[in-house]
């Protein structure tokens, strides 16, 4: 095996992990919180990435600054589908949590057929055509920006809710929600803000790979499949988890792409994922056993 | 709470009973009417218009549904008194299990014949469906050889009776030979001789037939030229760079994909981006690298890159008409090898009603055996006729290529547009 090959592989899958920890950052955030998970998410980023695609094409936006708009409209979806939707079912039983986000899910994404038809999109950025050469082995500009502006956002994130008031609330309203509605939280609007920024991560992260990765409606289940594995890997709940567990699926994934079939790299993770289960199923950060 | 027991708030109980109400007696009610007007027969159009392969699934219901009323315009089915074609629209989804209850809901509502679809994993979950129930089965796209073969086997062994399943469509094995002919065509007419070809494809039942027909044509042909690497991947791909880097160190001449719109997307690009040293890009039979919409996005990536793909006859004044008018009802869409096949499709299907002059099932599927039909509007060898395996060996493909953003037919020679540009230069 070519060792050029190899150490490419390494480095194309970490950093494409980047995306795979911003966007399983928000999944966990949620799940976090309110012990809901959100089966919509991938929709989600796939509306982020039409987002990205709308700035570019109508307004000349490029979607490495346009990120920031992304994650703000996507804040408001969360919002809202959290105060309009989520919040009548956080006590439900998971089955109607799920049943209910699986709708939400479809309604978003036969939305965005009807926006936007089925044709798979690409947005371009000057960035993503850019490579630079570490003797045989290549970086690609566009993912390097892109796993930058991923560790950094998580790291925001990490700070929000180590440092700031609202982000003490958030983890109260986390561990002990009656707790923190005894000492005066209020942990609706709590509950609503951190769903909010769990799609705005997902949002983010779909305009920062919009320009790697070509989308289109349906795209969102596989999303949701992948950043769940991933939060599972990681730990439910973890934030640290999901940020290492996006790195370790994805390079996982490249490295079966190397030596394995490519066609069996998803057989990899998903091993993974079976072991995780197997020997440490709160996952790699979880805390406690499930 | 209390404005829930409210009597004057609409609840949601009351909303769906009455709109469920309305919606019965909608449709119940106007078929009715239609019935007493004309003598009908129920087509049923199946494809995914939905899901990853939306885009193509739109394209063949489009094309379905312009055949239908060009075919009603002109008189209808005249042995059957002028019966209409009433198309009963399905939607796989892209999914296997949706195209099977889809087969059967339509043919509940009365489907007395199926078209469709696009993908060949929807195809093969409909075949058991229409054996069962007795429903001839015009598929009009999906390639993968087993899904009439295996039919056909079925029945001269005896295990069934009537073969229900049809293809006007080049087969995975009729897509390799074609694109062998035409590698070898193109590499000689350019004086040039590639050494190293890698074969890379999406691994679902069609790209597994493409590649399985490709290679077994190439062993079979004995050409000047290897497959030194075949790189499968799943579709649809959440990423293809360390694919396309594993292709790059089986140092190529040629790649040879077989893709889908999305993954298309991502493999040029990364072709380009890790500056890939060859040749060309040269399709063996692959959607994703022509359509209009890909080459608004692709660009300057789709360039100079060739596929051995069916196309329709340009030179034929009925196709331009039908294609004129298809980019008006399509938004501006080229009328290529989706729309093209499933028009052809419901053409097949008028003429053999016209001849069954019956709907009975097995006496439309005699009449379908007996096709001699010479209206189509795609690229073929000669009239479209079904062999013993129940496809249509005239199905034929051209060789294309994007040049100055437009597909172009560059091979055979007698339907050439232009002459390839082979090599492409270099960038």
């Amino acid at each position: 095996m070519d060792a050029a090959l190899i150490g490419q592989g390494l480095l194309s899958g970490l950093l494409f992990g980047g995306v795979y920890s911003l966007m399983a950052v928000g999944l966990t955030l949620i799940f976090g919180v309110m012990r809901v998970v959100n089966f919509a998410h991938g929709d989600m980023m796939v509306w982020g990435m039409y987002l990205a695609w709308m700035l570019a094409t109508r307004l000349g936006v490029d979607p490495y600054a346009g990120f920031v708009l992304c994650a703000g409209g996507l804040f408001v979806v969360g919002f809202v589908v959290q105060r309009t939707l989520v919040d009548r079912i956080v006590d439900a039983p998971h089955e109607m949590q799920i049943l209910l986000m699986l709708g939400v899910a479809l309604v978003l994404e036969n939305a965005a057929l009807v926006a936007f038809g089925p044709d798979p999109q690409r947005v371009r950025s000057a960035l993503t055509a850019s490579t630079l050469w570490l003797g045989p082995i290549f970086v690609d500009v566009g993912r390097l920006v892109t796993f930058g502006l991923a560790v950094l956002l998580t790291g925001a994130l990490y700070l929000f809710l180590a440092r700031t008031p609202l982000g003490r609330s958030v983890r109260a309203a986390a561990d002990n929600p009656y707790g923190a509605l005894v000492i005066g939280t209020d942990v609706r609007r709590v509950y609503a803000v951190a769903f909010g920024i769990g799609a705005a991560c997902v949002g983010a992260a779909g305009a920062l790979v919009s320009p790697i990765l070509p989308f289109q409606p349906a795209g969102g289940l596989s999303l949701s499949v992948a950043s769940f594995n991933i939060v599972i890997i990681g730990g439910m709940g973890s934030l640290l988890g999901a940020f290492v567990g996006g790195l370790l699926v994805s390079v996982a994934e490249s490295m079966g792409a190397v030596f394995l079939a490519p066609s069996m790299k998803e057989l990899v993770s998903f091993s993974l994922l079976i072991a995780i289960l197997l020997f440490r199923p709160a996952g790699l950060f979880g805390k406690g056993s499930a | 709470m209390s404005e829930r027991n409210d009597p004057k708030t609409l609840h949601r109980r009351t909303f769906l009973r009455t709109a469920g109400a309305v919606a019965g007696t909608v449709a119940l009610g106007f078929p009715a009417v239609l019935r007493a007007q004309a003598p009908t027969v129920k087509i049923g159009v199946i494809h995914g218009v939905t899901g990853p392969l939306a885009e193509p699934g739109q394209a063949c219901r489009l094309g379905a549904q312009m055949a239908a009323e060009a075919i009603n315009a002109a008189g209808g089915i005249k042995s059957l008194g002028g019966a209409k074609l009433e198309l009963l629209l399905g939607d796989t989804q892209s999914k296997p299990d949706v195209a099977r209850t889809e087969a059967e809901r339509l043919i509940n509502a009365g489907a007395q014949l199926l078209q469709g679809p696009f993908s060949s994993g929807d195809a093969a979950a409909m075949v058991p469906v229409v054996q069962q129930r007795r429903v001839p089965f015009l598929i009009d796209i999906a390639a993968a050889d087993p899904i009439t073969a295996n039919v056909a086997k079925a029945v001269r062994e005896g295990q069934q009776k009537v073969q229900y399943v049809y293809r006007n469509f080049p087969t995975g094995t009729m897509f390799g030979q074609l694109a062998v002919r035409y590698f070898n065509a193109i590499f000689e007419e350019a004086g040039v001789s590639p050494k190293r070809v890698v074969l890379m494809y999406a691994n679902d039942l069609f790209g597994q037939s493409q590649s399985r027909g490709f290679q077994a044509a190439h062993k079979a042909a004995k050409p000047g030229w290897d497959i030194v690497e075949v790189i499968p991947w799943p579709e649809p791909p959440s990423d293809l760079s360390t694919e396309v880097s594993r292709a790059k160190a089986a140092r190529p001449d040629i790649i040879a994909p077989i893709t889908r719109p999305a993954s298309a997307q991502l493999l040029l690009p990364e072709l380009a981006k890790q500056r890939v040293d060859i040749m060309g890009v040269v399709g063996p039979g692959s959607p994703g690298l022509y359509e209009a919409g890909q080459i608004a996005v692709l660009k300057e990536h789709l360039e100079y890159v060739m596929d051995s793909v069916p196309w329709p006859n340009f030179k034929n004044p009925r196709t331009r008409a039908v294609a004129d008018e298809y980019a008006k009802r399509s938004g501006g869409k080229t009328f290529d090898t989706n729309s093209g096949y499933s028009y052809d499709g419901m053409l097949v299907i008028a003429d053999a009603l016209e001849r069954a002059k019956s709907t009975d099932p097995d006496v439309v599927v005699d009449a379908i055996k007996k096709t001699r039909f010479t209206g189509h509007l795609m690229v073929s060898a000669g009239p479209v006729v079904f062999n013993e395996i129940g496809d249509n060996p005239n199905a034929s493909t051209a060789l294309i290529q994007i040049l100055g953003q437009k597909p172009v037919v560059v091979w055979p020679k007698e339907a050439a547009q232009q002459k390839a540009v082979f090599p492409r230069p270099k960038r």
